[in-house]
C-alpha cells in the first residue's frame, strides 16, 4: 500500500513534462494492485491448483509412530509427491522426533509450511491418528482417526492422503482410485484391477483368448469388455455387486465395446454384424439396438462424452483413421483431428473439455485435443504409447507403453510430466482404464 | 538531464516494488491469522478436538471362473498359404488371387468342410482399429470366395487384429508377413 502512495506523489511532478510516463505509472499501479490481490488470494488456499503459477507447498511427513508407521507415511508421501503440488522435505533433515509434540520452531528453519504427524495402534484393527499442522500459524488444522483391518492398510494410508490433499487444495484426491487392465495369464488373457499406484494387483479370474480394454460404468460398479472366446467376439458385463459375468452381445463378425452412457443402462459398441464395422447403442435392460452409423469403411471405438450428448469415434471415411465427433443419435458428424495420418483410441476427460487419443507419428504417441479440434498437445515421445484414459479428477492419465521392453501400464500427469511404470516389468499388460471413483 | 533523473528514479521505484513485493509474501504472514478458514469442515480447531473417525474398508473380490466351452470344430492349418495386404489396406492384391482360387477349388471338392478366414494386422497400429482392419481383410477374402461360388454359410470369419503375429520382430519383413489373411479348415468334431 505504501508503494502506491509513492507512485502517486510522483505524478504531479511528471504530468507537465512527459505524458507517456503516465502510462508507465498506470501500469505500475496495475502491477501493485494485481500484486496485492495475488497476496490475498494466496492467503486463502494453501495450494491454488487451478492457478498455472502455483507455488509447490513445502511439506514434511513424519514417520508415524507405532507398527507399520513407516509404511503408512511412505504411502502418503508417494501419493502427495506424484501430484507435483508439494515440495517434500526429506525426513533426514527433521529436528523434531516423531514422539515429540509439534513445535513450529523445529520446522520453520527447514522451510516447512505444513507438517503431517501420526501414530498407529495395533489392536483387533489398525487405528491411525493423523494430524496436519500449519507451521506458520503454529496450529493443528486437521485431525482424524482412521481404523482398518491389517489387509486394508494401503487404502487407509490413501484415505489419509486424500484428507490432507482436500484440506490443502479444496479438491478431492484420487488416491483411493483404482485402474483396471488386461494382462497375459498363462496362454490366455485375464482382467485385473490394481490401486492407482500399481499396488495390490488382483485378478478377476475372467479369461479370454484376447480381451480388449474394459470400460467402467460411471458409478464404478460394472465393467464392460470385449473378448474372443471360441472364435467369436462377444461383449461381456462384469457386475461387482453380484460378482458375476454375463454375455451382453455376440454375433458373427467383430464386436467391440465402446463405453457406457451416463445413465448406466445403455452401451455404445462397434460391430461388423451387417458387413462393415459400424457403431451402435444397445440397451442393457431390453437388448434393443440402435444403429448410429452406416458407412462402407471402418467405424470403431465410440467413446461417450461425460454429459452423454456426444460420441467421439474413429473412422476411415476420409481415407485414413481419424477422430470424429457426433451427437449421441448419430447426427452432425464432424472431424476432430487433421494432423497425422493415423489417429485412434479416443477417450474423454471427465469435464469433457479434452479428448486424449493415440496418434501414429512413426511410433504411437499420446495427444490431447479439444473436442472442436483446437489445442493439439503431444504428451509422450518415447517408443509406443497407447490406450490412454484420464483419472477422475482430470489431473492424470494412465496408458500402456513398450518403452521398457515388455508392454506395461504407466501413469503421468495430464501435462505429460512424471511418466512412470506402475506394473511389474515381467507382466505383459495393456488396456488400462482409470475407475471413476 | 532532468528526464534521465526521472527515468532512473522510476527504474529504482520498479525495483523497489519488486523487491518489496517478494518478501511481502513472507512479511504478510501475521495476516494469515485473520484469514477466513476456507478449509473444509473438519479443519477448524474445534473439529480437531472432536477427532472424527473413519473406518476404511472395501469389497473383497471373489474370483469368477470363465466357463470353457468345448470347441465344435477340429482345425486343420497349413494347407493353404496366407494372402498378404498393404499397410492399412484391405483390398485383395493380384498376388492373392491364385491362393483364393486354390481355397475355392478345395472347398468345391470337399463339400462337408467349412473354412475359417482369419484377418491379421501388423503391430504398428492400435488394437481396436487393427481388429476392425483385420475384420475388413477377412471380409474381403470372404467376399472373393463367395464370388468364386462358395456358399456364404461355409465361410466363417474372425479378426485377430495385431494380437496373433506370425513374426514377432519389429521389422518391415515381419510386418509384411503379419498383414495377412490365414485360412483354417474346420471339420466338425466327432466326424
Amino acid at each position: 500500500m505504501k508503494e502506491k502512495f509513492k507512485v502517486q506523489s510522483l505524478r504531479p511532478e511528471l504530468r507537465p513534462r512527459v505524458s507517456k510516463f503516465k502510462v508507465l505509472i498506470f501500469i505500475l499501479l496495475l502491477f501493485t494492485i494485481h500484486y496485492s490481490l495475488f497476496t490475498i488470494a494466496e492467503a486463502k488456499v494453501y495450494i491454488d491448483i487451478s492457478s498455472p503459477a502455483f507455488k509447490k507447498l513445502p511439506i514434511a511427513i513424519q514417520e508415524f509412530s507405532g507398527p507399520s508407521g513407516k509404511e503408512i507415511s511412505d504411502i502418503i508421501r508417494n501419493d502427495l509427491e506424484f501430484t507435483g503440488l508439494f515440495f517434500y522435505i526429506d525426513r533426514n533433515a527433521y529436528l523434531e522426533n516423531p514422539s515429540q509434540p509439534f513445535n513450529p520452531k523445529n520446522w520453520t528453519p527447514l522451510g516447512v509450511e505444513t507438517l503431517v504427524k501420526g501414530s498407529v495402534q495395533e489392536g483387533k484393527d489398525f487405528s491411525v491418528t493423523m494430524s496436519l499442522y500449519d507451521v506458520f500459524e503454529g496450529k493443528e488444522i486437521f485431525k482424524k482417526e482412521y481404523k482398518a483391518e491389517r489387509e486394508f492398510i494401503r487404502p487407509l494410508s490413501h484415505a489419509i492422503a486424500n484428507d490432507i490433499y482436500y484440506t490443502l487444495t479444496g479438491e478431492t484426491g484420487i488416491f483411493r482410485s483404482r485402474i483396471s487392465f488386461v494382462a497375459e495369464d498363462k496362454d490366455k488373457m485375464g482382467i485385473y484391477i490394481m490401486d492407482w499406484d500399481g499396488n495390490r494387483i488382483t485378478s478377476m479370474g475372467l479369461k479370454g483368448n484376447i480381451i480388449l480394454s474394459p470400460r467402467w460404468s460411471r458409478d464404478g460398479t460394472k465393467l464392460i469388455y470385449s473378448t474372443e472366446r471360441n472364435r467369436q467376439w462377444g461383449i461381456y458385463l462384469l457386475d461387482f455387486k453380484s460378482m458375476s459375468e454375463r454375455k451382453v452381445f455376440s454375433s458373427k463378425g467383430t464386436n467391440m465395446v465402446g463405453d457406457f452412457l451416463p445413465e448406466g443402462n445403455d452401451i455404445t459398441f462397434s460391430s461388423s454384424k451387417d458387413g462393415t464395422p459400424d457403431l451402435y447403442i444397445m440397451s442393457l435392460s431390453n437388448n434393443q439396438i440402435i444403429k448410429l452409423t452406416s458407412s462402407y469403411g471402418i467405424e470403431v471405438s465410440p467413446a461417450v462424452s461425460p454429459d452423454g450428448k456426444y460420441i467421439t469415434f474413429v473412422s476411415d471415411r476420409g481415407g485414413s483413421p481419424q477422430i470424429y465427433i457426433m451427437h449421441r443419435d448419430g447426427s452432425d458428424i464432424k472431424r476432430v483431428t487433421f494432423e497425422g495420418s493415423y489417429n485412434t483410441s479416443p477417450s474423454w476427460s471427465p469435464k469433457g473439455d479434452r479428448i486424449v487419443f493415440v496418434s501414429r507419428r512413426g511410433t504411437n504417441q499420446i495427444f490431447t485435443v479439444r473436442p472442436d479440434g483446437s489445442g493439439l498437445t503431444q504428451l509422450t515421445t518415447v517408443r509406443n504409447n497407447e490406450d490412454p484414459s484420464f483419472s477422475p479428477d482430470e489431473r492424470y492419465i494412465t496408458f500402456s507403453s513398450d518403452r521398457d521392453g515388455v508392454k506395461g501400464i504407466y501413469i503421468m500427469r495430464a501435462n505429460g510430466e512424471s511418466q512412470k511404470r506402475i506394473t511389474p516389468k515381467n507382466l505383459r499388460a495393456s488396456g488400462p482404464r482409470w475407475a471413476p471413483n | 538531464m532532468k528526464k534521465t533523473f526521472v527515468l532512473v528514479s522510476l527504474v529504482l521505484l520498479v525495483f523497489g516494488l519488486i523487491l518489496a513485493g517478494c518478501p511481502s509474501r513472507k512479511v504478510v504472514q501475521p495476516e494469515i491469522e485473520q484469514r477466513p478458514t476456507v478449509t473444509p469442515k473438519e479443519t477448524t480447531q474445534k473439529a480437531a478436538e472432536v477427532k472424527p473417525e473413519e473406518k476404511i474398508t472395501e469389497q473383497r473380490f471373489a474370483k469368477i471362473e470363465t466357463k470353457e466351452e468345448t470347441p465344435k470344430y477340429i482345425e486343420e492349418r497349413g494347407l493353404f498359404g496366407d494372402i498378404q495386404f498393404d499397410y492399412d489396406k484391405y483390398d485383395i492384391r493380384p498376388d492373392a488371387k491364385p491362393i483364393l482360387q486354390n481355397v475355392a477349388s478345395w472347398l468345391i471338392k470337399n463339400t462337408s468342410a467349412k473354412i475359417l478366414v482369419e484377418g491379421h494386422c501388423d503391430e504398428r497400429g492400435t488394437n481396436e482399429y487393427n481388429l476392425a482392419l483385420g475384420d475388413r481383410r477377412a471380409k474381403a477374402a470372404r467376399d472373393y470366395l463367395i464370388a468364386l461360388g462358395i456358399a456364404s454359410n461355409r465361410i466363417e470369419m474372425l479378426s485377430y487384429g495385431e494380437e496373433k503375429p506370425l513374426c514377432k520382430e519389429s521389422t518391415e519383413e515381419c510386418w509384411t508377413k503379419n498383414r495377412r489373411v490365414h485360412f483354417v479348415i474346420l471339420k466338425e468334431a466327432g466326424k
